[in-house]
């Protein structure tokens, strides 16, 4: 541990460029560029699933899908946080909400082809946008389920048609939505990778293995998910806009899959490879810090560890107990458990900062309470949680912390225990295979009370935090898929919630997601743990590291010559 | 023999029926592994979960869904992977198998030669130094788990020392096709093909040893030496043709089972995508389909190999021969 924290900080200091010093996309044009060709290569341990866009949930083909795919609108491809805003992509421009946030009206641009040749024409936006329902797209219900007819859809899926909440005409390439009840964030959610545009006569079911034509400057030449995918340039690509798909600098891009995490670190140490796709392993990062620095970058990410507690189990169903908890928590520790402070650091409320509506206040930090929070986190509380344990009357109670039998999180865990048993607690750890946790915590059959887990952003807003992970409508009992895994159902924080969610204008949104967190953390349904950053190492010989928030290392932005 | 051999089929039958079922049962008993969730996605609507459970035919009972993956997988061999969709398992397993089969039997050959080698000495030389430290080596190479092992071939030979003289020819990680490069083929399994024999070596010359010396009192070793023969070829001719029974019968069934995919750890390690690393990666992402295939190919070359072995004993021991 002390050669990752001895290591790390030299990487950290050689990339915290200040906010707004990145490089801007230009024109996003490459043609000319000394830095054009060449072949890019990617390592992961593993594929990741379906090359479905519409049905993929993985960031690690997100990451691949965001220089193959457009939709009507995207997330900025630039290297800092303007990354977060949506731009106008196979769209003209970003709409401006009408009727409260119920309308959203688009035009498609025109001369935008498929890797085929066909042109993207509305019919196409309608289908696919269809096609997020046919196909069973896991975010139908969460991100699309407010289109009118969607409901329909998602009951009788083969025969979606969306009447009544998608119109488009030919004549004036107008795309019109109409939503049930104002969403805020619909722009967002057509953003994200889901809602690509792909021809209208894709099929109506996973495509498996078989790429979809593209838009973006990249297609497919062969995919093999034991081997690896090929990609070259897409010849119908030209750059309508630079900010949501600029052109690509090298000419092609080979993914291999199967080397494992150790192996690959070392292969793009020697320049086998330019990058790799899996976390770099903790006993590989002081090595990384000292003898590579340059060929390292950290960057933020919304992502968080937290530590969920089920509200209808004892002893949490009792919230003095929760939150007796959240003040014991030593967020320092789980910090240097999860690599040190270049790599984390403490995290007091559930939404990470850097995010609209994120609290930048701490109740749960010694001298502070929910009425006089201190500015940020500074020191566990355990003199206060025993009191709150005391005062709740739960002490002595039998507790089972449920984590992964990762190394990272069994430290963890076995961290928490002590922790648990110093304000009262009978407790004990139940490491699971890290294939089987994430269900098994989600799942009220197996009557978990506590556990470790992270959890990434999809887009920047604070409700895939507060919404997603402690909202009424994501608590299912009984199914390994209930990602509100404290089952925390709360009639104040869900009316909070709701408003937040449909409030277009963004100040007072971010207002509305600050009570809703406030009420959230007073309730405590979990402990927010630590943020992380997301460790990117590459080969010497890569130029113009190019990060965005959502989609990290940009392929078509990166040069190899 | 028509008996002999229908009796084997169905002993066959039996063991991988009763595999089959085991898995299944295990998949399905086991918490936090419901398919459903995994295939529908994180967070995704109860509609479309129940969409997943018909499609997939989760929703009907377990005998069912049992009957209906055997048939995918031996009769219309489309069974495709949960995980990958779309992918056929039973194709993906016979495109990984040329890799495995490379690396086993790379390894095999240089098992058994060292293996017999380094046996015949140390009983050739039995009681001496180098009888001693033969064994010694052997018990060091048995001792040493291949993982930790090949991470440590990694590391010297592709980080620390990678540059040096010694270990520049070393290429990447993976595996490159015969057909493609012989070279390369060789360059990329010559480590790999070590690593996995050490511990093979180490088991199998301590095996012959302890043969070859417990033979050495028999009465057909006393007549070879009564008939004048040189001692070493009563060692090589009549002792080792009787102490390679063990040998071979071990062999056969450590060479089939790294042909199932007993090879995982060294097949990780080293990024060579066989049979093994399916294997590996169907389970750490819990993909019941991969899962059942592998096991399933894995216990039918074990049941084979046992066969063959059984053919061979016939060869070698006279005994058995004679007794039917």
């Amino acid at each position: 541990m002390l050669a990752v924290l001895a290591g790390m900080p030299a990487a950290r200091a050689q990339d915290s460029a200040p906010p707004g010093s990145a490089r801007p996309v230009g024109d996003g044009q490459t043609l000319g560029s000394p830095h054009r060709g060449g072949t890019l290569r990617l390592a992961a341990s593993s594929s990741g699933g379906t090359l479905d866009p519409q049905i993929n949930y993985t960031s690690e083909y997100a990451q691949l899908f965001t220089v193959l795919y457009d939709g009507l609108l995207n997330f900025r491809k630039a290297d800092d946080r303007t990354s977060d805003d949506v731009v106008a992509d196979l769209a003209e421009a970003v709409p401006q909400p009408e009727d409260g946030g119920r309308t959203w009206r688009f035009t498609l641009r025109q001369g935008v082809r498929f890797s085929t040749g066909q042109e993207v024409t509305v019919a196409d936006v309608a289908a696919s946008i269809r096609r997020l329902f046919r196909v069973g797209s896991p975010t139908a219900g969460s991100f699309y389920g407010a289109i009118v007819g969607a409901d329909l859809c998602l009951r009788d899926p083969a025969h979606c048609t969306l009447a009544g909440g998608l119109e488009v005409d030919p004549a004036t390439r107008e795309v019109v939505f109409h939503l049930k009840q104002p969403d805020a964030e619909f722009p967002q959610k057509l953003a994200f990778p889901h809602a690509s545009i792909l021809p209208a006569n894709m099929p109506d079911h996973d495509l498996g293995n078989v790429p979809a034509p593209t838009t973006g400057p990249y297609r497919f030449v062969s995919y093999d998910p034991d081997r690896g995918a090929v990609l070259e340039r897409n010849p119908f690509f030209h750059v309508w806009s630079a900010e949501a798909q600029p052109d690509g600098y090298v000419d092609h891009i080979h993914y291999d899959f199967g080397l494992p995490d150790e192996a690959a670190v070392t292969a793009v140490e020697n320049g086998q490879y330019d990058w790799m796709f899996d976390m770099k392993p903790l006993d590989r990062l002081g090595e990384l810090g000292a003898r590579h620095t340059r060929q390292v970058h950290i960057r933020a990410l919304y992502g968080i560890y937290y530590v969920p507690m089920n509200v209808n189990l004892p002893p949490f169903n009792n919230r003095l107990a929760r939150q007796a908890v959240n003040r014991a928590l030593d967020r320092r520790a789980m910090t240097i458990l999860y690599g040190g402070s270049a790599v984390a650091g403490p995290l007091c409320t559930m939404v990470p900062p850097g995010i609209p509506g994120a609290l930048d206040e701490c109740a749960y930090t010694k001298g502070a309470d929910l009425d006089h929070p201190a500015p940020s986190w500074q020191e566990p509380d355990l003199e206060g949680a025993r009191r709150l344990v005391a005062a709740s009357g739960t002490a002595g109670q039998k507790v089972t912390v449920v984590v992964q039998n990762t190394n990272v999180e069994m430290s963890m865990g076995v961290w928490l225990r002590n922790m648990l048993q110093a304000i009262g607690y009978d407790a004990s750890v139940k490491p699971l295979a890290h294939a089987v946790q994430l269900g098994y915590i989600q799942n009220t059959s197996n009557h978990v009370q506590i556990s470790v887990t992270d959890w990434f952003a999809d887009y920047p807003s604070a409700s895939n935090f507060l919404d997603d992970l402690f909202g009424c409508e994501n608590f299912h009992p009984g199914t390994d898929n209930s990602i509100n895994i404290a089952g925390y159902c709360d009639k104040e924080a869900q009316a909070a919630v709701d408003a937040a969610k449909q409030e277009t204008d963004p100040a007072r949104a971010a207002q509305l997601w600050t009570q809703a967190g406030r009420i959230i953390a007073r309730d405590s349904p979990a402990a927010p743990a630590i943020r992380i950053n997301y460790i990117d190492l590459v080969s010497s010989r890569l130029g113009n590291y190019f990060y965005s928030d959502l989609y990290h290392m940009i392929f078509s932005q990166v040069w190899v010559q | 023999m028509v008996m002999s051999v229908l009796r084997r089929l169905g002993q066959t039958l039996f063991v991988l029926f009763g595999i089959s079922v085991l898995v299944f049962l295990v998949f399905f008993a086991t918490p936090g592994a419901d398919p459903t969730a995994r295939i529908a996605g994180r967070n995704a609507s109860p509609e479309t979960m129940a969409r997943v459970r018909v499609e997939y035919g989760f929703d009907r009972p377990l005998p069912v869904q049992y009957a209906r993956m055997m048939e995918k997988l031996f009769v219309t061999r489309d069974l495709t992977s949960y995980v990958n969709r779309g992918q056929k398992v039973v194709p993906e397993i016979l495109e990984a198998a040329p890799v495995t089969v490379s690396l086993v039997s790379g390894a095999a050959l240089i098992w058994v030669v060292l293996s017999v080698a380094m046996g015949v000495t140390a009983a050739a030389l039995r009681g001496g130094w180098v009888d001693r430290g033969l064994m010694m080596l052997g018990l060091v190479g048995i001792s040493i788990p291949v993982f930790w092992l090949g991470q440590v071939v990694n590391l010297v030979t592709q980080s620390r020392y990678h540059d040096s003289w010694l270990f520049s020819w070393v290429p990447g990680l993976g595996y490159v096709p015969l057909t493609e490069d012989p070279l390369g083929w060789f360059r990329a399994l010559a480590l790999p093909w070590l690593t996995l024999a050490v511990l093979f070596v180490g088991i199998y010359s301590r095996v012959l040893r302890a043969d070859l010396v417990a033979v050495q009192s028999e009465d057909f070793m006393r007549t070879a030496r009564a008939k004048g023969l040189s001692p070493m070829r009563v060692l090589l001719v009549h002792g080792l043709r009787t102490s390679m029974i063990t040998f071979v019968s071990l062999f056969g069934l450590d060479f089939a089972q790294l042909v199932g995919g007993g090879a995982l750890l060294t097949e990780v390690v080293f990024g060579l995508q066989g049979v093994g690393r399916l294997t590996y990666q169907a389970l750490s992402n819990l993909d019941l389909p991969l899962i059942m295939a592998t096991v399933m190919y894995s216990a039918v070359f074990v049941v084979i190999a046992n066969a063959v072995v059984d053919m061979l004993y016939l060869f070698l021991d006279p005994r058995v021969r004679d007794g039917r």
